[in-house]
């Protein structure tokens, strides 16, 4: 569906995007992830043919962003990162100009625009004047107006940015049905959402990819040891001397909280050290109340990769 | 051509929707109207053609008002954002370009019909003038279409350039000025040929065409000044594109 190819974009002396490339196929869900000025909105941007790129080839569905821009702009919906509407307009006649915009007309438009009103949740304020809505309603007449052309794909510079619990929840079911048939590239902070939504994550910084892949698997390329924690009553030393022991256990390194003592065991990969602990603990008569692997996620992959890029 | 339709509705909605059109109407045929008799009551005892007068204060006040409603037209666009929403869908400049013209010119037409009505007032209160010389009349309007046309498609283009609507406007009121006079600052050259003062001199023109003589080469003049600011206004808009 999208596909970029050695993508450039400066901005005078500053390189805004960097030499990218990705692929994205038809029906995918992808998130982009990075840290603020990574460039994110910038590939956003010239994906939705609204900025030119300096140099390198995007092409969407087929159609090159700068030449076929009219077909690129009818088979997508973008909701930009700020959400810019017309505030003197009232939300049904702001959804009725972007329908006519967008090619449709007579009775098809008028259901089209009830249906994104009814699945974006914006019955109660359709007679409204968008400047008096609160930050959440506006983001979904953003949402509503990009996606009322029942766009191929969707792209989205963070949707769910200034929304409260409830709010996000319902957009992420939105998207996630979308999803289904629809391509979507979306942008966010939230780690956890993306974890969740998301079938493949791209981290850029600096203008360049840094990471990309499923959210498990990009969790199981850091680099690093995975931890096993353990709570244990016993002598401190012993316990770590016989932990140490264990083949698997590079290290282990303990806390006291109160009676137990926390011990933390960095492991090799793919070692399953957990019941060999338990054979240690059990045969010495030690207590354990706590055996746990330390669960990684999506915001560890993010840290790691962005922050060793800006250190180096 | 439906999408022209659609942003010039928007761009008159944009208008008439907030209570700013009509207040405009008012104070525009207050100050349009009040020149015109400040300038009939200090020329009492020349001979003045006084529907000249009149088209010339209106003219005055027009320069004011083509650059306060161009100003927004496309800054407003840039600086709250909504420039991205509108390039992004399936549009092209020259639609967008020509639908924001046309909803602006029609407001302005609308704000100074009531001014440019007010002439068979002054003529029913005039004694044993109560017939309107429709030659001067048709003179009057058409130049006075002509000039709102060129002012609001150069306060167009100034209006893409900045993102800031009081640059805008201030600039736009500045160049049209420069034309007003045009004809008199080229006339203090000493051998300036008098032809080309005239030629050049807009106020002549308003003279004119407010005698009912209506005269092709200003209206040639001005109509493809006019095409040429839209032209590069669709250019200018198509280069952040390319740029």
């Amino acid at each position: 569906m999208i596909s970029v190819e050695n993508l450039t974009k400066r901005f005078g002396r500053v390189t805004a995007v960097d030499n990218l490339s990705f692929e994205v196929k038809a029906g995918e869900i992808v998130g982009f992830l990075g840290p603020n000025g990574a460039g994110k909105t910038t590939t956003m941007r010239v994906l939705s043919c609204f900025l030119p790129a300096t140099g390198g080839k995007v092409t969407i569905g087929g159609y090159d962003v700068f030449r076929e821009s009219i077909e690129i702009r009818k088979r997508t919906g973008y909701l930009p990162e700020n959400v810019p509407l017309y505030m003197d307009m009232r939300v049904i006649e702001y959804l009725n100009f972007r329908a006519v915009l967008k090619g449709l007309a007579g009775r098809k438009k008028r259901q089209r625009v009830a249906e994104v009103i009814e699945t974006c949740g914006l019955a109660e304020v359709k007679r409204s004047v968008i400047g008096r809505l609160s930050k959440g309603f506006k983001q979904r007449v953003g949402l509503a107006d990009s996606l009322v052309h029942e766009p191929e794909l969707l792209i989205l510079d963070e949707p769910t940015i200034g929304l409260d619990p409830n709010q996000i929840r319902h957009i992420r079911d939105l998207i996630k049905g979308f999803g289904r048939n629809h391509t979507v590239l979306l942008s966010s902070h939230i780690l956890p959402e993306v974890e969740m939504i998301c079938d493949r994550v791209l981290i850029m910084n600096k203008g360049k990819i840094v990471a990309s892949g499923t959210p498990g698997t990009l969790v199981g390329v850091l680099r690093g040891n995975p931890r096993v924690i353990a709570e244990i009553s016993g002598a401190p030393d012993k316990v770590q001397a016989s932990l140490e022991k264990i083949p698997g256990v590079v290290k282990v390194s303990f806390e006291s909280v109160g009676e137990w003592n926390r011990y933390t065991c960095d492991c090799l990969k793919d070692a399953d050290v957990k019941p060999e602990i338990f054979r240690v603990i059990s045969s010495n008569g030690w207590l354990m109340r706590v055996l746990v692997a330390e669960k990684r996620n999506l915001e560890d992959v993010f840290v790691e990769v962005t922050m060793e890029e800006t250190e180096s | 051509m439906r999408n022209f339709f659609a942003i010039w509705r928007r761009e008159l909605a944009a208008c008439f929707l907030s209570p700013i059109a009509y207040v405009t109407m008012v104070f525009f045929l207050i100050a349009a109207n009040s020149t015109f008799i400040v300038g009939a009551i200090k020329n009492v005892g020349n001979s003045v053609f006084l529907v000249s007068l009149l088209f010339a204060s209106i003219i005055m006040w027009l320069t004011v008002l083509v650059s306060i409603v161009s100003m927004r037209l496309f800054a407003e666009e840039i600086r709250s954002g909504t420039i991205e929403m509108l390039m992004t869908a399936p549009v092209t400049e020259a639609e967008v370009v020509l639908g924001k013209y046309a909803g602006a010119m029609t407001f302005v037409l609308f704000v100074i019909a009531p001014a440019v009505a007010s002439i068979y007032i002054f003529a029913a209160m005039g004694p044993g003038q109560d017939i309107v010389d429709s030659g001067a009349l048709t003179g009057g309007c058409v130049i006075i279409f002509l000039i709102a046309a060129f002012c609001m498609s150069l306060g167009l283009v100034v209006s893409l350039l900045t993102r800031s609507q009081i640059i805008a406007a201030i600039s736009c009121l500045c160049l049209i000025w420069l034309m007003l006079f045009l004809g008199n600052i080229v006339s203090a050259i000493p051998f300036a040929p008098p032809k080309l003062v005239t030629f050049l001199s807009l106020l002549s023109h308003v003279e004119d065409f407010a005698r009912g003589s209506i005269d092709t080469r200003p209206v040639v003049l001005y109509l493809s000044a006019t095409a040429f600011m839209l032209f590069t206004a669709v250019r200018i808009l198509e280069s952040r594109r390319w740029k």
